[in-house]
């Protein structure tokens, strides 16, 4: 499913703040399966993600998800990968503060082709799902943390992607909402979703239903347990 | 200063132009350092800065193009308002021959809608593409229409600074009207012959289009536009104008005929455009076009009914033709 | 259908961003309020003249001396009478009379009412005109101006005109003209001809011009031509040319402010410029976020020229109906002293209602043209913002 090969990222290239956040990444993936990103705060993990979701583009390498070479796409192409393939649940949750909870869980499907009942439909599946739906028509800016978190992953499940990427998701959470979380991952992986997590929650460490640990240190992967797979 | 500078239709289309060159001059630019500094394998930032940039051209290109298409009446609508200000107009067909820059800009601004047109298509396919294919294409070939675009720009600041008041111009009735027996209709055609060619040309767009015959359909287009022009001002417009003896493809735009030229000449326009449009699109670039074929056909379907409908209900009142 | 999900969450974003807008609608209502009202009133002034203009002969013909107009004998009337393709041949006595305690004057019409035409015209002209009674005693019709002038004055009733020979003569105010004719008939006053000749002392059988009519116009050049093979000191003024001059003259003052106005125009652009920039620079991390979704960049654009597009109809509506208004309804105050100011008397004129669709659209073009174009600049920067601007 995806295939990450020899990926580096270096930022500000060419300039005296010239920065390698990412040297020689390879990486691989199977489709279905799940993958925690461990490392420490700068090591590198959320470029990665970033470049595996197109939101950015690698200094040289290649990414190949399903058999697609995203890592130098146009950005027509780009686009329409992220609003396909991924499902992205970001850090700060990164909610449009100004909307509701619907008016952002339709936000991806709008340029969809579909008409807004089917879209409308479909939002009120995935916020069902994300046990979000009482507060359908709240402002983002008035929910709780946790909240915006299920917001956050009604957005990013709303178009069924293939792909689900979250970048520290529980960096904002209690433990019980933590707990929660965890297990909407599970049923995601159970669904047969591919599923790539970065985080240095140590709740992850002992997953049953993960299938990779990688380890990240300075822009390099240190070492990659593969867990024998449990279902 | 002279009164047509003053004339707000004037002043209103000369600023729309020029802001319009500027924003184009913004995109020529862009262009030069894609051309230059493009290399879609490379990572750099550079490039993806280009990449971006090569959006601001095609905004800019989709922006100019759409208000151009707003501008050509508009500016057609300019010269038929100048009809008063100048002794002897009687429309717009005096105005264009108040010098010679008028028949060149009015030529030239069809042509470039045209090659906007045609442009357009082409960056529609470059971005359906996963590596830019047509990039360098595209960009010189928006080079060659800036020029033209630059020419358009100085025959509209030179034919409207030309324009005098004081000399007196011919009146349609003198530019196309037929002086005794003689008649204004090239290669040799006359009224019978030309309706033939007309119906018959039209039939031809159509078959060629359908069967997919590329290069025979933009012959085809070529050849209904010019068979049109003359059979609308020679034919189809005395029945606009109910009188055998009006010939003129300017009078029809004015109010008493309920604007109708400007959707005589916009459907034939629009209609060939598109025609030819999606000939080269099939020929060249290998896509279908099939929306663009159907749009085409629609419009100039609709512009031989228009054309026919006034023969037809004239001929329905009055019981004789012209 | 396809667009409908798209409309839906444009007006969500318009409705939720208001605030954004408001500014640059302010700012556009007033610039196309100034341009509309001032367009809309030389248009219906160019109107109205051609309006009353209509009504006017096609020639008058006075003799002429040392270049000056002095007075016409009548008898050439029967002279012009011969010749063929004219018709209703009317003497006429035109002139300022001088308010003697001030620098005002009216403009004094003498009109032969016995003739079949004349007096058509002038029922015409005045509605419900009782010709018998306005024949029974000295009288005259006066324009708005001369009537709020003269009553201001205390000539309620009548007015005694002072004729070259010191003498009085006491004419009876029989009604005003009608408000309509303000335009050109603000200060005029008229009368019989008989009275007028003997307000303006000439002789008995003098006019100061004669006017006719050729309803042929291909004639027109020809006749010139014959009337100067019939008198050697004749003037002849064509209706056509004060039509042009009025109507040019009216171009003019439009076209002017026109020109004055690109530079509002320009700093209009440029304040544009900067509050969308900043605008949208508000707006990085919400582009951002709508990038990373799966918006490209094409959709961004699509959404920022829609938003535009909005906020350009709604001030341009807005601006033409306020514009509409304070012209046509409130007769503009102000606004209109810059095109009547310099008349003689103070004139009121009301606007008769002018929407022509060419003038519509130019305003439109004037004013949507530089303002889309000011902002598509910073709509492609904030379109272009890279997805990783999400995450940061
Ligand atoms: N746009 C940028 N310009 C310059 N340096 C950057 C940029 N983005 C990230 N970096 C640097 O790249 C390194 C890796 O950043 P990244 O965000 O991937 O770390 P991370 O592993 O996700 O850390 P955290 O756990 O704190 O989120 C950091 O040192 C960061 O400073
Ligand atoms: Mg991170």
């Amino acid at each position: 499913m995806i295939s990450v090969e020899n990926v580096s990222k270096i930022f500000n290239e060419g300039t005296p703040q010239a920065f390698e956040a990412l040297k020689s990444i390879d990486l691989e993936l199977a489709k279905g399966e799940t993958m925690i990103l461990m490392g420490v705060s700068g090591s590198g993990k959320s470029t990665l993600l970033s470049l595996i979701a197109a939101l950015d583009k690698p200094s040289s390498g290649k990414i190949v998800v399903e058999g697609e070479l995203i890592s130098k796409l146009p950005d027509l192409h780009a686009s329409a990968y992220r609003a396909k393939s991924i499902g992205f649940i970001f850090q700060h949750f990164n909610l449009l503060e100004a909307l509701s909870v619907e008016e952002n869980v339709i936000a991806p499907l709008i340029n969809s082709g579909l008409d807004i009942k089917t879209i409308k439909e479909m939002a009120a599946e995935s916020m069902q799902n994300a046990a979000i739906s009482h507060k359908a028509s709240q402002q983002v800016k008035e929910l709780s943390g946790g909240e915006k978190q299920r917001c956050a992953i009604a957005r990013a499940l709303v178009h069924e992607p293939k792909l689900i990427i979250c970048d520290e998701p529980t960096a904002n959470l209690d433990r019980e909402n933590s707990l929660k979380f965890i297990e909407i991952l599970q049923s995601l992986h159970q669904r047969g979703k591919t599923i790539i997590v970065a985080t240095h929650d140590p709740l992850f460490e002992a997953l049953t239903f993960v299938d990779k640990v990688v380890h990240m240190e300075d822009g390099n992967i240190v070492g990659a347990d593969s867990i024998s797979a449990h279902n | 200063m002279n009164e047509i500078l003053l004339s707000n239709e004037v002043i209103v289309y000369l600023l729309s132009e020029t802001v319009l060159y500027f924003l184009l001059f913004i995109a020529f630019l862009a262009t030069i350092g894609l051309l230059k500094r493009w290399n879609f394998d490379a990572f750099t930032t550079e490039q993806f800065a280009l990449e971006n940039r090569s959006y601001l051209v095609m905004t800019i290109i989709f922006f100019v193009m759409m208000l151009k298409v707003v501008l050509l009446p508009y500016f057609v609508y300019t010269i038929d308002n100048l009809s008063d200000l100048i002794p002897g107009a009687m429309c717009g067909a005096g105005v264009v021959k108040a010098n010679e820059y008028g028949n060149p800009l009015l030529a030239l601004k069809i042509i470039i809608l045209f090659l906007s047109a045609l442009w357009l298509s082409m960056n529609s396919i470059d971005l359906k593409e996963k590596n830019y294919p047509y990039l360098k294409l595209k960009s010189w070939f928006f080079v060659l229409i800036f020029f033209l675009l630059s020419t358009e720009y100085l025959l509209d600041i030179l034919y409207f600074t030309h324009i005098e008041t004081t000399n007196p111009v011919s009146c349609c009735s003198v530019i196309f009207g037929q002086t005794g027996g003689a008649n204004g209709l090239p290669f040799g055609l006359d009224i019978p012959k030309l309706l033939i060619l007309f119906y018959l040309l039209f039939a031809l767009v159509v078959l060629t289009t359908v069967s997919e015959l590329a290069v025979m359909s933009i012959i085809a287009s070529l050849l209904f536009g010019v068979i049109a022009y003359y059979a609308v001002v020679y034919f189809f417009g005395t029945y606009i104008y109910e009188l055998p003896t009006h010939l003129c493809p300017f009078c029809m735009l004015q109010d008493h005929y309920f604007y109708v030229g400007y959707l005589l000449w916009g459907l034939l326009l629009l209609g060939l455009f598109l025609s030819i449009d999606a000939a080269i699109m099939q020929s060249f670039f290998k896509q279908p076009a099939k929306s663009l074929k159907r749009i085409s056909l629609l419009l100039l379907s609709l512009f031989v009914l228009l054309c026919s409908a006034y023969v037809a209900v004239y001929y329905l009142k009055n019981g004789v033709l012209l | 259908m396809n667009n409908n999900a798209f409309l839906h969450f444009l007006t969500l974003l318009l409705f939720k961003q208001k605030g954004k807008h408001i500014g640059a609608v302010l700012i556009s209502v007033i610039i196309i309020f100034l341009l509309s009202s001032v367009l809309f009133i030389s248009s219906s002034l160019q109107s109205m003249l051609l309006g009353t203009l209509e009504s006017q002969s096609d020639f008058t013909v006075s003799r002429v001396q040392a270049g000056k107009a002095i007075n016409t004998p009548s008898a050439w009337m029967d002279k012009v009478l011969e010749i063929n393709g004219i018709s209703q041949v009317a003497p006429r006595i035109y002139g300022r009379y001088f308010f003697a305690p001030r620098e005002e004057s009216f403009l004094l019409v003498g009109v032969d009412l016995f003739d079949e035409q004349s007096s058509k015209e002038l029922r015409s002209l005045v509605k419900g005109l009782d010709l018998k009674s306005f024949l029974s005693t000295d009288s005259m019709l006066v324009g708005e101006g001369v009537k709020t002038f003269l009553s201001e004055h205390y000539y309620k009733e009548y007015f005694s005109f002072k004729t070259p020979q010191g003498s009085f003569k006491k004419v009876k105010i029989h009604q005003a003209l009608p408000s309509g004719t303000n335009l050109i008939a603000n200060d005029m006053i008229i009368m019989p001809i008989e009275l007028a000749r003997e307000i303006f002392g000439l002789g008995e059988d003098e006019v100061t011009d004669i006017t006719f009519n050729v309803p042929n116009d291909a004639e027109w050049d020809n006749i010139i031509g014959k009337l100067h093979l019939l008198f050697y000191d004749v003037r002849v003024v064509e209706k056509r040319e004060i039509v042009k001059a009025y109507e040019n003259l009216y171009n003019y003052k439009g076209g002017l402010f026109l020109i004055l106005y690109l530079v509002a125009m320009v700093t209009f652009m440029l304040i544009l410029y900067q509050r969308y920039s900043m605008v949208y620079s508000t707006e990085r991390k919400e582009i951002g976020i709508l990038r990373a979704v799966g918006w490209s960049i094409k959709d961004i654009l699509k959404l920022k020229f829609y938003e535009t597009a909005v906020v350009v109809l709604v001030s341009f509506v807005l601006g033409v109906i306020l514009a509409y208004l304070y012209v046509f309804i409130w007769d503009a105050p102000l606004l209109s002293q810059i095109f009547l100011g310099g008349a003689n008397l103070p004139n009121h004129v009301s606007f008769v209602p002018v929407l022509e669709f060419g003038l519509l659209g130019s305003i439109f073009l004037f004013y949507a043209i530089p303002f889309l174009a000011a902002v598509l600049i910073p709509a492609w920067k904030i379109a272009v913002t890279p997805p990783k601007e999400a995450m940061l």
